[in-house]
């Protein structure tokens, strides 16, 4: 039994004002657990219907994981979350809004903190009942159906947690933006601002980065908001949807709930000393606190400017005049529509002028900084001393990455988590080298993007342009390459057990020639291999083409992939002992014919001037481009010709590490086919493969026999 | 008791209530009178603890009102325009305010509801503005509290409904002690209900006086004079604050008691004269001409 005034009593009077949020909130998630379950379920049984599950036991792990996804983490949700607690919040507290209620509310004998505990924990117990009430009825119709086991129930908890904390984030949000606000119409901007405010800035500054600093990376640390937690829940979804079990959906996930929990307590304290200090004469208003109106205005005048600049500079040919006067154009329109929405008065537009020109001031000043890069970003060097350790990706290698959990992860992840080059100074004396170069002027420019780990505990990422055929560049790389740490943070393979392996290939640069090795036989591979790997360094990269790719299969999807060298005199030789070694050289005897196509670039290039600056795009815009067909194909069938042309083409299905790409020629293309009683193991009865020739390696016949003479 | 003191508000920047300084006395009922935009719906709101004061206080029966349960528990505060749930009817809003005011009547209330002829059931919306007040003015009679503050309540209101909550009011003062505080642009509207009356204008106090003791001290003789010696000796030391005179025929308002002015003139040789009762609108005129305002433009229009 409760006293007329307990706070029971209060939370079922407020509830009775909210009947209709009771209503939408329970059954928007019983539709869409109900919905979504019924649907996903019925998918699977048509898949059984139609054979796709060859055992029972297949079929009702189909059933579970369908029913996992279903009521498990569902990106689905994600809307109706955001709905739901925008509604519910607003709908709570907007009695602030109408001066007649807030006269009600304010004058009946019930504290303000009673009022908010009510209104605030009455919210909460509306998703609350609605979530679980939709879960209930996902959970029984998946048993209804068979499909819920431990899994699933695991998966549901954990999702139901993930769930709640990020409407409580979003409703945190709300509240506090009804509390800064007086009108529906404002407290809606103000929630999308603090939902989208960081990223959208963020996405500002970036472009400016990206538009301005010549040593500005993504790579190593991307410009990823901190605190949006709308970001948050699109970028993680995946991986925690694709966890093998719960508890590594909650490894993933319980940090990013810790955050959000930090994000909604610190928006939850801001609304409370909001609601308290709020004036009740503030209801109708667009603002309640005056004092904030400059603040806001500045605040959301300037990420709008600066992507006002942006549309403009992007749609304009990239012209920085038009650009400046989009963002001030921008800056202004915003200032003068922040005052007509303050006020409800389109004559305000010209009202508050100081705030308008300090916005503009800031817009522009933030501009200049990157313009003239007034703090010397792109001068950046830290003191070798400062510098912990270095990551360094120089541009030429790539690889796919796997963790011992079957997930996909970047190479700059990899390579984050892996290098820690102590040895800093010939990267500083490279990135010292770079300084002010100009790419445009290098023979073979390529990015190396840099991770700094400063004794500080900051980590600070840049890019680089070097000359890889600049002599003092490459004596550098050597010194970087060579090292070990290099090497760990770039070949997974060296690290590797490879007694997990379960099968081990490699597969020739020369075309057709492939084989299997027994997995026995990996680990003496592994040691061969990493004897080699000690002679590892950039002059041997840049200037040999490899000769084979060795595979180490984890699983169905982990592979690893060690690159093979002629020179790597001890896995070649390991290689032949198992005969498994074939020569990079063709044998003319094993060929049929040869193809080899020639695409006259020159001529095209003269028809079609290769140029995509600026004036080239506005003109390929207006103008049709010729499209004369210039390629000249010829196939040779004597083996005499054939001999000719075997030792100057290379595979061109491999992307050589850190390859000189001037080294081919990528005006012809070579097609050989081979005979099909060579000593060669042909997959799939695949006869044909393809390759390019060397550079200035075309012989003459060629050349000749692929002259383009005109139709 | 409620006492303002130099009760301020400001609205941005406009000044809406400056130094406002009042004793509401219980069991009278004070009538706080002004134009549109005096100030009286702000003071109202502030007593409520609706609204905080920038500067001075509001203390009812000694406490502070602002956020303090305790002294709302006192009062009872009926808007220019009250409100009520959406869809709801009178019953619903009892059950309310049943809910939030501890003393709340609900017999009583009932027993009013049909005295004024307000289907319990019937949805408040559907009702007239008229029979809104009555309503909110119920509830606010059967909340018991020792205050009720009233907003613009009684404008609009029909003769006989006045009547019947000018009943009503006088019954609980004398029952149990309600001191209503009753806000109005109109003074015609207060003359007949107020024992007290503030009047605000531009969002400060021009006077606060006992009706009564405004009757009693002002007073309005007509009279013929026999001649001009006569008239001065017959305004001798009166505190004249009117004098009009068409032909013969003086028209004198004098601030004195009714039995002073009597024997004065009786003194002197007249042709006629004659006392007589000043309306509260007169007297108000009166007052605020001496401190050089036109109360015919402040609250008559």
């Amino acid at each position: 039994m409760t006293s007329k005034n307990s706070f029971l009593a209060s939370s079922r009077e407020n509830h009775k004002r909210r009947v209709w949020v009771w209503i939408v909130a329970v059954l928007s998630q019983l539709l869409l657990y109900g919905g979504m379950m019924t649907i996903y379920l019925s998918r699977i049984r048509g898949v059984y219907a139609n054979g796709g599950f060859k055992t029972p036991e297949a079929f009702k792990e189909g059933m579970c994981r369908a029913a996992r996804d279903a009521i498990g983490f569902s990106d689905n949700l994600y809307g109706v979350i955001f709905l739901l607690s925008a509604i519910i919040g607003m709908q709570g507290f907007s009695y602030l809004f109408d001066r007649r209620k807030v006269d009600m509310y304010h004058s009946v004998p019930e504290s303000k903190n009673r009022r908010f505990a009510v209104v605030y924990i009455n919210g909460i117990v509306i998703y609350l009942a609605a979530n679980l009430s939709g879960m209930v009825l996902g959970t029984v119709i998946a048993a209804s159906q068979g499909a819920v086991n431990m899994d699933v129930l695991a998966n549901a908890g954990l999702a139901f947690v993930w769930n709640l904390f990020l409407f409580l984030a979003f409703y945190h949000m709300m509240v506090l933006a009804v509390m800064l606000t007086g009108n529906r119409f404002v407290t809606v901007c103000a929630f999308l601002t603090f939902v989208l405010y960081e990223y959208g800035l963020q996405t500002q500054i970036s472009a400016l980065k990206r538009l301005f600093f010549t040593t500005y990376s993504e790579y190593y640390m991307g410009a990823e908001p901190k605190l949006s937690v709308i970001y948050d829940c699109s970028l993680h979804i995946w991986n925690i949807k694709n966890a093998q079990n719960a508890a590594e959906a909650a490894a993933i996930a319980m940090p990013i709930v810790a955050k959000w929990i930090l994000i909604g307590t610190v928006f939850f304290g801001l609304s409370y000393l909001a609601y308290k200090k709020r004036p009740s004469e503030a209801a109708g208003s667009a603002i309640a606190f005056p004092f904030l109106k400059p603040v806001v205005k500045v605040a959301v005048a300037i990420p709008v400017a600066l992507m006002a600049g942006m549309v403009v500079y992007d749609t304009s040919y990239q012209n920085e005049l038009l650009q400046i006067i989009g963002m001030l154009a921008g800056g202004v329109i915003f200032c003068a529509a922040a005052e007509v929405l303050f006020d409800f008065d389109i004559r305000s537009i010209f009202r508050h002028l100081f705030s308008s020109g300090v916005a503009i001031v800031s817009i522009l000043a933030i501009f200049c900084v990157f313009k003239w890069d007034v703090f010397g970003y792109d001068n950046y060097i830290p003191a070798q001393n400062k510098v912990e350790s270095i990551a360094i990706s120089a541009d030429g290698y790539y690889d796919s990455y796997w963790d011992e959990n079957r997930q996909y992860f970047e190479k700059s992840d990899f390579e984050k988590e892996n290098m820690f080059l102590t040895d800093v100074s010939p990267v500083l004396a490279l990135v010292e080298s770079a300084r002010g170069a100009d790419p445009e002027k290098m023979s073979d420019a390529r990015s190396v993007q840099i991770l700094y780990r400063l004794t500080s505990g900051r980590t600070v990422a840049r890019s680089i342009w070097v000359d890889y055929d600049d002599p003092g560049t490459e004596e550098l790389l050597n010194r970087i390459f060579r090292t070990d740490a290099f090497k760990e943070g770039v070949f997974q393979g060296i690290t590797d057990d490879t007694s997990y392996a379960n099968l081990v290939r490699i597969t020739y640069t020369n075309g057709p020639a492939r084989a299997v090795i027994p997995v026995e036989e990996a680990g003496r591979l592994r040691e061969a291999w990493l004897k080699d790997m000690e002679q590892f360094d950039f002059t041997l990269v840049r200037h040999n083409r490899p000769c084979g790719i060795l595979y180490f299969h984890y699983g169905d999807y982990n592979k690893r992939q060690w690159v093979v060298y002629d020179g790597f005199e001890n896995t070649v030789s390991a290689l032949k002992k198992l005969e498994a070694y074939y020569p990079m050289e063709l044998d003319a005897a094993d060929v049929e014919s040869v193809t080899v196509t020639c695409y006259h670039n020159e001529l095209a290039e003269q028809e079609n001037p290769v140029d995509y600056g600026i004036e080239a795009r506005a003109v390929a815009e207006t103008e049709a481009w010729g499209d004369t067909d210039y390629t000249v194909s010829e196939t040779f069938y004597e083996e005499e010709q054939i001999a000719k042309i075997l030792p100057n083409i290379y595979s061109n299905w491999i992307d050589v590490p850190w390859g000189n790409y001037k080294e081919m020629d990528d005006n012809y293309s070579v097609e050989v086919m081979f005979k099909r009683d060579t000593a060669y193991p042909y997959e799939r009865d695949s006869y044909y493969f393809t390759y390019s020739f060397y550079a200035d390696r075309v012989p003459d016949f060629v050349a000749e026999a692929t002259a383009y003479t005109g139709n | 008791m409620i006492e303002i003191h130099n009760l301020t508000k400001h609205f941005e920047k406009i000044r809406a209530v400056d130094e406002v300084s009042v004793e509401i006395r219980e069991k009278t009922v004070f009538g706080l009178i002004g134009t549109n935009g005096a100030g009286k719906s702000t003071v109202l709101r502030m007593i409520a603890g609706v609204i905080k004061p920038d500067e001075g206080t509001v203390a009812v029966d000694n406490m502070p009102v602002y956020d303090n349960v305790e002294a709302k528990k006192r009062l009872f505060f009926i808007a220019d325009e009250p409100y009520f749930f959406a869809n709801s009817n009178a019953r619903a809003m009892e059950r309310y305010y049943s809910g939030v005011y501890g003393d709340f009547d609900r017999e009583e209330f009932y027993r009013y509801l049909e005295k004024f002829n307000l289907d319990k059931n019937r949805k408040i919306g559907t009702f007239s503005k008229g029979m809104k007040k009555q309503l909110a003015l119920l509830l606010g009679i059967c909340a018991h509290t020792k205050y009720i503050l009233c907003d613009e309540t009684f404008d609009g209101l029909d003769p006989v409904m006045r009547q019947g909550i000018k009943s009503i009011f006088a019954k609980e003062m004398e029952e149990r002690g309600l001191t209503p505080v009753i806000a109005s642009h109109n003074l015609r509207e207060l003359e007949d209900i107020c024992d007290h009356v503030g009047l605000l204008h531009k969002g400060g106090v021009l006077l606060s006086k006992d009706l009564e003791d405004m009757k009693c001290n002002i007073q309005k003789v007509q009279c013929v004079f026999n001649s001009v010696e006569d008239e001065r000796k017959a305004l001798n030391g009166l505190e004249v604050l009117k004098k009009e005179q068409r032909g013969s025929l003086c028209t004198i308002t004098v601030r004195s008691t009714r039995e002073e002015v009597e024997a004065r003139f009786a003194t002197v040789d007249t042709v006629f004269y004659e006392v007589l009762p000043l309306s509260l609108e007169e007297i108000f005129i009166s007052e605020t001409e001496v401190v050089g305002y036109d109360i015919k433009k402040l609250i008559l229009g």
